[in-house]
């Protein structure tokens, strides 16, 4: 096929310049720190206190996304009901609203004064400008990867299995644990990875319902900005080569969870 | 009898009451409370919001950056897509995972990287500010950030298409004496158009809503360097809220565009639209 | 066991799969459901296992009325065409399966299963095979695994939806004979469906001739191709 050299060419020169040369900038200038001064900037107090912050809200949405993203895909792709279109256009909602507005719109609603905030103060409850705020921007950010990546694999799955546990005498509960759920299982845990990788680095929606206080609700995307208003350099890059280094890794794991998902299938029937 | 493969109808019930419930909670309400607070003090005080210049700045300077960055990023993405899904080369598998590398980078990563290379302390920037170039803190890094995130999306929409689509009617077009660009330009185009304009509106949304790394490299500056999700970040700071959410309700009916479009592209052309999760 | 089958009914919106069809199938019989595509032969064939309800009409299994009993409940085995089998167990896992999904107080204890599934995997001629996976094996010897599975709660029953439908013509051949060898040897009564003259006529000890959603002809191949009992049969078979 002609235009390889062309093609090819045009890609790794966009690629290079855009995105390859930019991420070597992150990882000169970190490296430029020396191990001990990195470890100093990059794991402080305050940075760890953002890093288990950023983490541990992105797990829980996450697990919270696995649950109900995977009840939506099997809602979406085995019943029939009136405005199932609808509803399966509004699961890519997150993918096309911008965050910002998702993280205003958040606030507004679970604010002391908002529709849902009000009555959960009431009892007791706050969820705007605490790390619980942090969880729910992220639950809103990640439920598309989850439905996304569940939903093509339960729609092709094959019916005989179910038919064939159940003239083996398994009840419905049996054949969706022992028979669905492992077969749904890679697709699952992609999912759940994915939507734990976007929550990580997530920002624009976190911010405004965070409360942003250091050491409590302050992710760490929004350290590396508070570092670079200061013109504090050299802290802002440290962290944002552990986050770097993170995405790789999250990277690393979803290859591996696919590759190992099409060689099962691939061999599989 | 009890049916085989399907719960029974209480359970289907409560299945899709939950599945609706959780998706009218986490996702319908805040698109609703958008247009709610957009309008609280009437139509004319949105209508005012919005024509306020330093409003209507940032509409042109988000208009003007999706203007640059989707026609790059749409020729660069049908370039690498090419390249990728019609020849079998060294390395092809780290390409692909190369150009989907933007998606699981944080934008502030992304912005705070531009910042190292262009900033005053940055590689080029000492250079960049000897000649009077300004790319920190004013449109071209904007541009060039926003370039960043969306990088990846055209080609991701196309490559699985145009894998699956195979080679062989490319091959025909050669056979039958047709140069590289034609056809691309007769066989291969008509082929995935539709997978094109959606990964070109999926492009646009990200471009034109594009936060976390603009906000980086925009330096906030009012009326100049504030794109539309930045003005409403500043808005909403001032605590001139009806002003945020207007500006944030035409985000939300670019958003709402999308998806309309995305779902009538699915409806319409099902089989010519690749089966990626996003 | 003998199955009786009572002017079974079924539609599928406006299109009508089975007529009113009754048959009657003496204990210990080898049946096969022959008919082209459309004949309402696999509808047929799932009613009795439970898969699919009847609109009407009812199935017997020794007598006893099952139609209103699920699947789970019928101790029937089936058979699919495209085997069925869990790619994420091992062969000896998707044979005690059936075990393995018994109430607590009837489940046969590990021991009991490991031996079961030995007994299967010789029984299926797949003897050593029971830690690979299923996308290890063959179509032939997948279909040995689904066969092996099928069996493993003892069913009096055993049905086969075109069980050789997507094997080569060599592996069907000797698939065929090992079937008619378990059949015999367990002492099943057995109905499988095919659309295949040859293969229905083979091994079957009586045939089902399906045409439309009803049956044409039901006796042994000798009968049929003697006595054809309709223009259509006529066509079929000969």
């Amino acid at each position: 096929m002609p235009g390889l050299h062309l093609t090819l060419g045009m890609t790794l020169l966009w690629l290079g310049l855009l995105v390859l040369l930019p991420m070597a900038a992150v990882i000169a200038r970190s490296l430029g720190l020396g191990p001990r001064h990195f470890a100093e900037v990059a794991f402080s107090a305050r940075a760890l206190a953002a890093y288990r912050l950023s983490f541990g809200a992105a797990l829980l949405a996450a697990a919270i996304n696995a649950v109900f993203g995977f009840g939506i895909a099997w809602v979406l792709t085995r019943y029939q009901f009136p405005g199932k279109r609808l509803a399966s256009a509004l699961v890519d909602l997150p993918f096309a609203l911008p965050t910002a507005v998702a993280g205003i719109a958040l606030t507004a609603i679970y604010a002391n004064t908002g529709i849902i905030g009000r009555p959960l103060a009431a009892i007791g409850i706050h969820i705007a400008y605490k790390p619980a705020g942090v969880v729910l921007a992220l639950i809103f950010i990640g439920l598309p990867f989850v439905v996304r990546t569940v939903e093509p694999v339960l729609a092709d799955l094959p019916k005989d299995i179910e038919e064939a546990a159940a003239t083996l005498g398994a009840s419905r509960l049996a054949i969706f644990a022992r028979v669905l759920l492992p077969e749904v299982a890679p697709a699952l845990l992609t999912g759940f990875a994915l939507a734990f990788a976007r929550g990580v680095g997530e920002y624009g929606s976190v911010i405004f319902i965070a409360g942003n206080m250091p050491f409590v609700s302050e992710i760490a995307p929004l350290l590396i900005v508070t570092q670079l208003e200061q013109f504090d350099y050299e802290g802002a890059t440290a962290i944002a080569a552990v986050m770097l280094a993170i995405s790789f890794a999250m990277l690393a794991v979803i290859n591996f969870i696919q590759a190992r998902e099409r060689h099962w299938r691939d061999g599989g029937r | 009898m009890r049916a085989a493969t399907t719960e029974p109808r209480a359970v289907r019930a409560l299945l899709i009451l939950i599945a609706i419930g959780w998706l009218a909670l986490v996702i319908l309400l805040p698109l609703f409370a958008v247009f709610v607070q957009a309008f609280e003090k009437g139509t004319g005080a949105f209508v005012d919001a919005i024509l306020q210049p330093d409003a209507l700045a940032s509409i042109r300077l988000t208009l003007l950056t999706a203007a640059i960055v989707v026609p790059f990023n749409c020729v660069f993405g049908i370039a690498a897509a090419w390249a990728v899904a019609k020849h079998d080369f060294r390395g092809r598998n780290l390409l692909v995972s190369l150009i989907d590398l933007p998606f699981s980078v944080s934008p502030v990563v992304a912005g705070l990287m531009f910042v190292l290379l262009f900033g005053a302390n940055g590689w080029f920037g000492p250079w960049l500010m000897a000649h009077g170039i300004r790319i920190m803190f004013a449109v071209p890094a904007i541009v060039i950030a926003t370039a960043f995130v969306t990088f990846p999306y055209v080609a991701r929409e196309l490559i699985p298409l145009m894998i699956a689509q195979g080679r062989a009617e490319e091959e025909a077009a050669l056979t039958l004496g047709a140069n590289g660009f034609q056809t691309f330009w007769h066989v291969t185009l008509p082929n995935i158009r539709w997978g094109l304009l959606y990964g070109v509106l999926l492009t646009n949304a990200r471009a034109m809503g594009e936060f976390g790394a603009v906000s980086v490299v925009s330096g906030h500056i009012r009326g100049l360097t504030n794109t539309m999700p930045l003005h409403v970040e500043v808005l909403y700071n001032e605590y001139n809220f009806v002003g945020a959410f207007a500006v944030a309700s035409l985000l939300a009916c670019l958003a709402l565009v999308t998806l309309g479009a995305k779902t009538l592209l699915e409806w319409r052309h099902r089989d010519a639209l690749a089966a990626t999760g996003h | 066991m003998t199955i009786t089958i009572d002017t079974l009914v079924k539609t599928f919106g406006t299109s009508s799969a089975l007529n009113g069809v009754s048959l009657d199938i003496a204990d210990g019989a080898f049946v096969a459901l022959l008919g082209p595509s459309g004949s309402g032969k696999t509808t047929l064939l799932r009613i009795i296992a439970g898969l699919e309800a009847a609109d009407s009409g009812h199935v017997l299994f020794g007598g006893e009325d099952v139609t209103d009993r699920a699947v789970q409940d019928r101790g029937i085995g089936f058979v699919f065409q495209h085997y069925a089998l869990f790619r994420h167990m091992t062969v000896a896992q998707n044979i005690a399966f059936g075990l393995t999904v018994m109430k607590r107080r009837q489940r046969p204890g590990k021991a009991d299963i490991a031996a079961r599934v030995e007994e299967l995997l010789g029984l299926v001629q797949l003897p050593g095979l029971g830690e690979r996976f299923p996308s290890q094996l063959s179509g032939g010897q997948r279909q040995r695994v689904a066969l092996a599975r099928a069996l493993a709660r003892e069913p009096k029953i055993l049905l086969l939806d075109e069980p050789f439908g997507a094997l080569d013509t060599k592996v069907r051949r000797e698939l065929r004979v090992a079937l008619r060898a378990i059949h015999d040897r367990v002492g099943l009564t057995s109905i499988f469906v095919t659309h295949d003259r040859e293969e229905a006529f083979a091994l079957a000890d009586k045939v089902a001739i399906l045409s439309n959603g009803r049956i044409e002809q039901y006796g042994p191949p000798s009968e049929i191709e003697r006595a054809p009992a309709s223009e259509f049969v006529r066509d079929f078979v000969i």
